[in-house]
């Protein structure tokens, strides 16, 4: 028994699948899931209806009815936007549109407002906002009009998505995400450690091939790994599931950017893991919160704020919005946007690797 | 023949914080010799030669390879790209064949000797596409002295090459190392065995607590400090040992043995001629020369038993 004990406690692995792992689960799902802190969406609102440069009062008294929901974190987008190029770069989710003359045809009793939501099934908060906006819109004719009213203000509902994409057309970008940075991690912190236990980077490092070579070999070869896993995704994606999302050009630039990223941070990783038996739960520590936290699975808008911008510092939160940016939404600016954070943080970690990384003198 | 020296070190001192492993060593190993470094584990030998092979930095002192010095980058560049290392504890990939394994390191140099060759001259050739992994101790040990090979090396480092082996596998080793000898080749080898380091070294330094306690041929050394031949007279017990004590005071009883110290050619026909003569009774009598194990004991008071000092 006290044999055992002892053995238990002095494995690393075995103390983090025992200990840390259930702690980090319970405290990752308590966080996202814990809406207490924050239960509000983000809505974005255009309201066109500007009479003698002020917004006409009907539909400010509209806002304002969304706004005392306590549900809705209105944000205002001025009426001079470009709606659709906002709504790439901002990568909006939900937003209404108050259309010009909407006061005046509230007095006609043929007005409406156009709700642009990503598709439900995609988003359930989109559900919830869907509701939201139209209980608001039936207490807005209650008030303007009494008991039973026509219908003054209707609500037209478009999706954000031009193509009638589904769950899976939204789920596989995540899974890629979430496969680059586990096969990049994973990959990097194994190798690496097990060939140090075996001897072999001591070996290596008697002969004249370099450190940054090494790296670099190790990088490409998990490139080589992840381009093979994102083919079979997607080719049972599209065998099976009728995917119909395929990479382009800009998401094939992001999962090689994503492909050097997750093995350069493992290469980091790596220096301060000594033992094979450490290596796993190492990897895991950093992989599996950054899983939940990077929207691979949820949508960054369900978690609480605090955990939103730690989202805002993980790679992969880039790595997963620039492929859906480029694969789902069509969105080129945006998607370059988010290669290029993921490309700086992934030379940033090639370069912290290379200058620890002390395979000579361990 | 004139002796051309391949490694120079001179006043050598490594630090780990408050710990000196070397501690101002210098030695010469010149080319086509086998020199051994032995003493326990801890000694400073590891040390020395990571020192040399570019692994660790020197603390104090200057250290040459090939000429090259290793502790600036150039040097560190040629030295690498001349001599072939076979770490301390070394294994390879499990998941590849023994070729695999010669050709992934084969690719690190510019030139080196061919990789079926390398298999001939370990004797693997009918395990080519075994993985490492199937191998046996001792077949293991001749892919890693394989590998060492690759480059076709002018100073080849042996760390510890046959530490772990059974008896049969060890005598493979030493047989692969006389060979390499007979080509000519610079071997620095370090070991704890001191049989080892007395069968195969042209030259033997003895290192303890960093400092080197004796240089020298094998002979020399035995010569110098490994004391006198010994008759044991095997289970001669107390009769022998009152009868040899006559003749030859120094005689002692240990451990039922009877041990004499031969100081003189005539001593040994004298000693069997006594007992002889009076009908001792005995199991054996062996003739046990000195050997570098006595040169150790002599210089330190102690033993090495599995690498550690007793």
């Amino acid at each position: 028994m006290g044999g055992a004990l002892r053995t238990w406690f002095r494995s690393k692995s075995t103390l983090f699948w025992t200990l840390a792992f259930p702690l980090l689960l319970m405290l990752l799902f308590g966080a996202i899931f814990s809406v207490s802190s924050d239960p509000r969406f983000d809505f974005y609102v255009q309201n066109q209806d500007i009479i003698d440069g002020q917004p006409s009062p009907l539909s400010e008294t509209f806002v304002a009815m969304l706004n005392e929901t306590g549900v809705l974190n209105i944000k205002m987008v001025d009426p001079a936007e470009n709606i659709a190029k906002y709504v790439d770069e901002k990568g909006v989710e939900m937003l209404l549109l108050i259309p010009e003359g909407f006061q005046q045809s509230c007095l006609t009793q043929n007005a409406s407002v156009i709700l642009k939501t990503v598709p439900p099934e995609v988003d359930t908060s989109a559900a919830t906002v869907r509701g939201v906006v139209g209980q608001i819109v039936e207490v807005f004719n209650t008030v303007t009009t009494g008991q039973n009213p026509p219908q003054v203000v209707t609500v037209q509902q478009e999706s954000l998505v031009s193509e009638n994409y589904r769950f899976i057309d939204f789920f596989v970008p995540g899974l890629i995400g979430m496969t680059l940075m586990t096969t990049g991690i994973f990959g990097a912190v194994g190798w690496n450690t097990r060939n140090r236990e075996l001897g072999i980077l001591k070996k290596l490092a008697t002969t004249p091939l370099s450190k940054l070579e090494w790296i670099i070999g190790v990088i490409l070869f998990e490139l080589v790994m992840c381009s093979i896993s994102t083919v079979v995704i997607l080719t049972v994606g599209v065998l099976v599931f009728d995917l119909r999302v395929l990479p382009n050009i800009y998401s094939i630039i992001l999962i090689v950017a994503g492909a050097i990223t997750f093995p350069g941070m493992g290469m980091v990783i790596a220096r301060f893991v000594k033992e094979t038996d450490s290596a796993d739960a190492a990897a895991n520590a950093v992989t599996f919160p950054m899983m939940f936290l990077s929207g691979s699975f949820f949508p960054l808008e369900m978690m609480p704020n605090f955990l939103r911008e730690i989202a805002k510092v993980l790679p992969l939160t880039y790595l997963n919005n620039g492929l859906r940016d480029s694969m789902v939404y069509g969105n080129a600016s945006s998607a370059l946007y988010n290669t290029a954070i993921v490309l700086v943080v992934g030379i940033v970690f090639i370069i912290i690797g290379s200058l620890i990384t002390n395979w000579r003198d361990e | 023949m004139s002796k051309e020296p391949v490694i120079q070190v001179d006043s050598l001192v490594k630090k780990y914080k408050d710990v000196t492993a070397v501690d101002g060593i210098s030695f010469t190993v010149n080319r086509g010799e086998v020199f051994s470094f032995v003493g326990p584990n801890g000694a400073g030998k590891t040390t020395t030669v990571e020192i040399l092979v570019c692994l660790r930095d020197l603390t104090a002192g200057k250290a040459t390879v090939l000429g090259f010095d290793v502790s600036t980058r150039k040097g560190q560049q040629q030295i690498r790209k001349r001599v072939g290392v076979l770490p301390q504890d070394f294994n390879t990939f499990d998941l590849l064949t023994v070729k695999e394994n010669l050709n992934y390191y084969k690719k690190m140099y510019d030139s080196g000797r061919d990789v079926d060759e390398l298999i001939r001259l370990v004797d693997l050739e009918d395990k080519t596409k075994t993985l490492y992994k199937n191998l046996s101790g001792g077949l293991k040990k001749r892919l890693a002295i394989a590998i060492t090979l690759v480059n076709d090396p002018e100073v080849i480092f042996l760390d510890e090459p046959t530490t772990g082996l059974d008896p049969k596998a060890r005598r493979d080793v030493w047989d692969l190392i006389e060979g390499l000898r007979d080509q000519g080749k610079t071997i620095f080898l370090t070991t704890h065995y001191m049989d080892e380091a007395e069968v195969l070294s042209d030259r033997v330094d003895i290192i303890s607590y960093g400092k080197i306690i004796a240089d020298g041929t094998p002979s020399e050394l035995i010569l110098k400090h490994g004391g006198k031949t010994t008759l044991i007279v095997e289970d001669g017990g107390k009769e022998a040992h009152s009868v040899l004590k006559k003749r030859f005071p120094k005689a002692r009883l240990d451990n039922g043995d009877v041990l004499l110290p031969i100081n003189d050619k005539s001593d040994l026909p004298e000693a069997v001629m006594t007992l002889n003569g009076n009908k001792t009774n005995f199991a054996e009598l062996v003739v046990r020369r000195p050997n570098l194990e006595d040169v150790f004991l002599n210089l330190t008071g102690k033993k090495i038993v599995d690498g550690e000092l007793n």
